[in-house]
């Protein structure tokens, strides 16, 4: 039967060892608890689906430095081209690449009058032809595509018709049907959009924005002298590609510098980099936290052994069992654990409050600290039984010797 | 040179109070070889504790050498046991990873003596109890007889006063005894105060008085007893002696 | 009696290797871990502009309409940005943006390159201190008078003219020839403090051209543009007219009567345009910043950074609290040996000292073995997350701050460690054993 009391108090008469384990222990599971809180937020912000095929999609921009071009004539004269590259699956001039961290965003007007008029949540603005949807690998859920004579060319404000995530819809018209609707892309009355497709995902430019879910695609190819193209291609021909199309494009016109080749996949490793970086840190900080934690804790164990090598040998001496020495060391560790791990869930839970209030952190999660205990308690387990064994094997015969 | 009046010393736990001292009265002159008995429990070591200013005491008047002991501040007090007292132990107390010349060495950079100055003193302490030879050697490779002697070695390094000894024989056989107490023997010929706290009667009766301790009083009291004590050896033994020899017959 | 002390430590040390290794690792881990998060976040929130930081400052206007932002926005109009060069209070200013060329040369052979350029007056290479390699910037005259002169880096200097004094040679800037007057010496302030919209660690622009130009040649702005209203801009001149934000402006004042005086004029501006019909908040108001002050307004350091800074010092405690229990043990296992030196003469504050040299050695031992780990993890992160060189490099400070740290913090820890061994009762421990 385990004997709590003597435990405790053994426990209560060498104050300051426990009183330091237990402050560790309070510290730690605090520390931990509020680490692996926010790897698993940032994990679950990696993990969000832009609804692209991230590794067959690239991007890259031309610019125009000759004044005296027709940027209109000379995007369509390009998207010819490149369309007619080998390995191309789709081609589109477009405003923005998705994850990029730049682009176009805006809010729109809807209402029925000017009165009522309200806007919109900012959404992520999209300025392309028909061959977006296919470009990027967009699944269309209601509604349809553009058709190619419906694409306007030149000045962003001529654009009238949409295509919408579905986030944006659902945010805009709930559960109405967003085919049909319309808005409008300047003040009330101006500028008006009438939806005529929704597709599954869409994410916009900027990850940390809490519209990135939301995107409209507008049915114009846009005629300035910088343009960015989005290029969809068979797995693995960026490489050729990238040679291909400069000299593609320079055979037709040479006075534009052709640059920054990028795949979607490369612009969401950069676009997360903060939080991934963040979350291998905080993880680093975990693994390491305990692994100091448990050889701290062992390092006790073993200072308490040898410094009770005789007291141990007497118990043997008086019939206790190897089981008993192991269960004494255990249960001793377990006390201090256990009152830590209370102690340190409640101050997690309040660290988790300051970093909240000062810091753009959602609120602890109470699983946790909680789940950090019972690691904890796994922990303790491991770091008090490899050295209470060798407790165990203490000669009973010690307690005889008296040096 | 030591002079205790009324001291007392009591140890207050939660529940009890024991008087290990009470109203304890001991002079002892510049020279004198002084053996403390009494039954286990009577207060010798607290008395040594004071008397080497390790503990404080509750109540009473204490000087050493002159100067007042009560309340001194932990650096005077360790000054005066540094400067005047030497302590030899039952367990002779060596530290295990110095080797002999650093024990020796130990309370002469407490004195901050400059390295010079402490080589000196540890050859000459070592050569006085016959051990200059061993020097570079750990306590655990000497015998029990040659570790209590490097102790003593230790204890006169610093030259002091006044020796105190705490059952300096107490973990030797007889034989390894007679040469500790004959090496003690010297040191009080050649002017050392030595107070030495032993149950060992027949040591006891070795020293020029005998004082005894029971329930924390002097109790018995006895001056210059007989006082024809035959010394076997006239003389220390110095640095002119071979060392070797003296290791032979220590070994 | 130091050395004395140090090589008593070391023994010591030796005596215990296991015990001496796990606290190392443990300060030693606490201290990588702590100098990881600290020398990137050092590095971010250093301040470039050195002792001229608090001379310089940005200018910020209220110019946005009711309802539209609630605060101050970090860029201005170009009409403003126009206006306020004829303050005369500070001693130099600039209105500032970017924008970007194909840039050109005599050799038809050279095939053309993208780069991002700066428009801005004269004064810019003065206020931040921008040193030059070859000739310089251009007159001031050109700040009223346009003329097609070019500053450009010793970086694009190397690159189209193979590091030769280029002062007089002509660049082609999207197909215009620009008389080349300066080049400057490799200038990358870190954060990039005089314009932090478009990526505040991002390397300075290589080109240099005048604002008088812009109207004419219709310099894109490059950089974010940020509008509270809908209002045309299908020309360069109704975007210069209108109310959008996507220009700069900094000044520098001298002295607090300067400061005091730039502020009058900024108050007197405003209402002067509130006539005009703009600045529609009735509490429009203007605010400069100092370059501290500027940084800290744009959150030049990431809310991520000073979780993990606090984080990691957390940590620490953790480690330091660990130690103290590790070193607890070992001292009060040394208790007799104390007790002999204490009866041998040996003070208190000589074993406290005893003691604190031990804990420091091993304080120091950790913080070198961490400065290693920090210099490990930074260069893992950087090579992992191509993380810019200037937050990943470790900074000197850090060869200083880590032993330093870790030596006092083992200090602390071994504060009450120490203070039980040399308090304890010596006469206890020496009774045989």
């Amino acid at each position: 039967m385990l004997q709590i009391k003597p435990i405790l108090s053994t426990l209560m008469r060498n104050k300051s060892g426990p009183i330091l384990l237990l402050i560790q222990i309070i510290l730690s599971v605090s520390i931990v608890a509020n680490a692996s809180f926010i790897i698993s937020e940032r994990i679950d912000l990696m993990s969000r689906d832009s609804g692209l095929a991230e590794s067959e999609v690239f991007d890259f921009r031309v610019y125009n430095f000759n004044p005296e071009t027709d940027y209109g004539a000379q995007n369509g004269r390009d998207m010819t081209t490149l369309r007619n590259l080998p390995g191309v699956i789709g081609a589109t001039s477009t405003s923005m690449t998705p994850l990029s961290g730049g682009g176009w965003m805006s809010v729109f007007t809807l209402g029925e009058s000017e009165e009522t008029a309200k806007e919109t949540e900012g959404a992520a603005i999209y300025y392309g032809d028909e061959q977006m949807l296919k470009t990027l690998g967009v699944k269309l859920i209601a509604g349809r595509n553009f058709f190619e004579e419906e694409i306007l060319q030149g000045s962003p404000n001529q654009a009238n018709l949409g295509i919408v995530s579905q986030a944006f819809a659902k945010a805009t018209w709930g559960d109405e049907p967003a085919v049909g609707q319309v808005f409008y892309a300047a003040d009330f009355g101006q500028e008006p959009v009438e939806i005529i497709g929704v597709v599954e995902t869409l994410q916009g430019a900027w990850v940390n924005n809490s519209s990135l879910e939301n995107s409209v695609i507008l049915n114009v190819e846009l005629a300035f002298p910088f343009t960015k193209f989005l290029v969809r291609a068979e797995e693995g021909t960026l490489a050729q590609l990238k040679e291909a199309i400069p000299a593609a494009l320079h055979r037709d016109n040479r006075e534009r510098v052709v640059s920054g080749f990028k795949l979607i996949s490369e612009h969401r490793k950069s676009a997360y980099r903060n939080h991934e970086l963040m979350a291998t840190v905080l993880s680093m900080m975990v693994i390491l936290l305990l692994l100091i934690t448990s050889l701290g804790l062992a390092g006790m164990v073993m200072f308490n052994i040898e410094r009770r090598t005789k007291q141990i040998g007497t118990r043997r001496a008086l019939g206790a069992k190897k089981r008993d020495i192991i269960s004494f060391f255990l249960v001793e560790n377990y006390i201090i654990c256990i009152v830590g791990g209370v102690i340190g869930a409640l101050v997690a839970v309040q660290l988790g409050q300051q970093l909240m209030s000062l810091y753009s952190l959602p609120q602890l999660e109470l699983i946790y600290p909680l789940s950090t205990v019972a690691g904890l308690i796994v922990l303790t387990t491991i770091a008090v039984i490899l050295p209470a064994r060798k407790a165990a094997r203490i000669s009973p015969a010690i307690a005889t010797r008296s040096v | 040179m030591l002079s205790m009046k009324n001291i007392s010393k009591v140890f207050k736990t939660d529940l009890v109070e024991t008087h290990a001292l009470r109203e304890f009265n001991l002079e002892v002159n510049e020279g004198e070889f002084v053996a403390v008995t009494g039954p286990s429990g009577s207060g010798k070591t607290t008395f040594l504790n004071i008397a080497g200013l390790l503990e404080g005491f509750t109540q009473g008047d204490y000087f050493l050498d002159g100067v007042n002991i009560s309340n001194l501040s932990d650096n005077k007090s360790a000054a005066i046991r540094n400067e005047k007292i030497g302590f030899i132990f039952q367990g002779f107390n060596l530290i295990p990873d110095l080797n002999l010349a650093e024990n020796v060495e130990v309370p002469l950079r407490y004195r901050g003596f400059n390295a010079k100055e402490r080589k000196r003193r540890v050859q000459h302490a070592l050569e006085q109890v016959g051990l200059a030879a061993r020097m570079k050697h750990l306590p655990s490779q000497l015998s029990g007889g040659q570790q209590q002697r490097v102790a003593i070695a230790r204890a006169l390094a610093g030259e002091p006063r006044f020796l105190l000894a705490d059952e300096p024989t107490g973990n030797l056989d007889s034989m390894m005894a007679r040469q500790v107490m004959e090496l003690l023997e010297e040191i009080n010929k050649a002017g050392t105060t030595i107070i030495m706290v032993t149950h060992d009667p027949e040591l006891a009766r070795r020293a020029q008085r005998n004082i005894q301790i029971v329930d924390g009083q002097v109790c018995d009291f006895t001056m210059y007893q007989g006082g024809e004590r035959t010394i076997e050896k006239p003389h220390l033994v110095t640095g002119s002696q071979e060392p070797s020899n003296q290791d032979k017959v220590a070994s | 009696m130091f050395f004395y002390y140090l090589d008593l430590a070391w023994r010591s040390i030796k005596k215990t290797p296991f015990l001496s290794l796990l606290m190392v690792l443990a300060i030693s881990i606490g201290i990588g871990i702590t100098i990881t998060t600290l020398n990137i976040y050092q590095m971010a929130s250093i301040n470039p502009a050195g002792e001229r930081s608090s001379k310089l400052f940005e200018v910020r206007l209220w110019s946005q309409g009711i309802d539209t932002w609630s605060r101050l926005n970090q860029q201005i109009t170009y009409q403003d940005g126009f206006n306020l060069r004829k303050s005369p209070v500070p001693v130099r200013q600039t209105p500032m943006f970017m924008t970007g060329f194909a840039v050109q040369t005599d050799d038809p052979e050279f095939t053309p390159v993208l780069e991002n350029a700066r428009v801005t007056d004269r004064d810019f290479f003065g206020l931040f201190s921008v040193p030059f390699l070859y000739g310089g910037a251009w007159d001031k005259q050109v700040d009223s008078e346009p003329a097609y002169q070019v500053v450009i880096s010793e970086e694009l200097n190397k690159q189209v003219f193979a590091g030769e004094n280029s002062v007089g040679k002509t660049l082609y800037l999207n197909r215009k020839p620009y008389q080349i007057v300066g080049v400057t010496k490799t200038w990358n302030p870190s954060p990039k403090y005089y314009d932090v919209n478009n990526g505040a660690f991002n390397d300075a622009e290589k080109i240099f051209v005048p604002y008088s130009l812009a109207p004419t040649e219709e310099y894109q702005s490059w950089g974010n543009n940020q509008s509270w209203r809908n209002e045309p801009m299908d020309t360069y001149a109704q975007r210069l007219a209108s109310e959008a934000h996507w220009n700069q402006y900094w000044v520098e004042l001298d002295n607090p009567e300067q400061i005091r005086a730039y502020e009058e004029w900024l108050a007197n501006y405003i209402e002067q345009q509130k006539l005009l019909g703009r600045f529609e908040m009735p509490d429009a108001k203007a605010e400069i910043a100092d370059v501290a002050q500027w940084l800290k307004v744009n959150k030049v350091v990431p809310e991520d950074n000073k979780i993990l800074v606090g984080l990691s010092a957390l940590f620490l405690i953790v480690c330091l609290v660990n130690m103290l229990g590790l070193l607890l043990a070992k001292f009060l296992k040394r208790a007799p040996e104390i007790g002999v030196r204490r009866a041998i003469g040996a003070s208190q504050t000589q074993i406290f000292s005893q003691h604190m040299v031990e804990v420091g050695l091993i304080g120091f031992c950790g913080g070198v073995l961490g400065l290693l780990w920090a210099w490990g993890s930074l260069s893992l992160l950087s090579a992992h997350f191509e993380l810019e060189d200037a937050l990943t490099q470790l900074g000197y400070s850090m060869w200083v701050l880590a032993p330093s740290i870790a030596i006092i913090a083992a200090l602390l820890a071994g504060i009450y460690p120490a203070w039980r061994i040399c308090s304890t009762n010596p006469s206890v421990h020496l009774k045989s054993q």
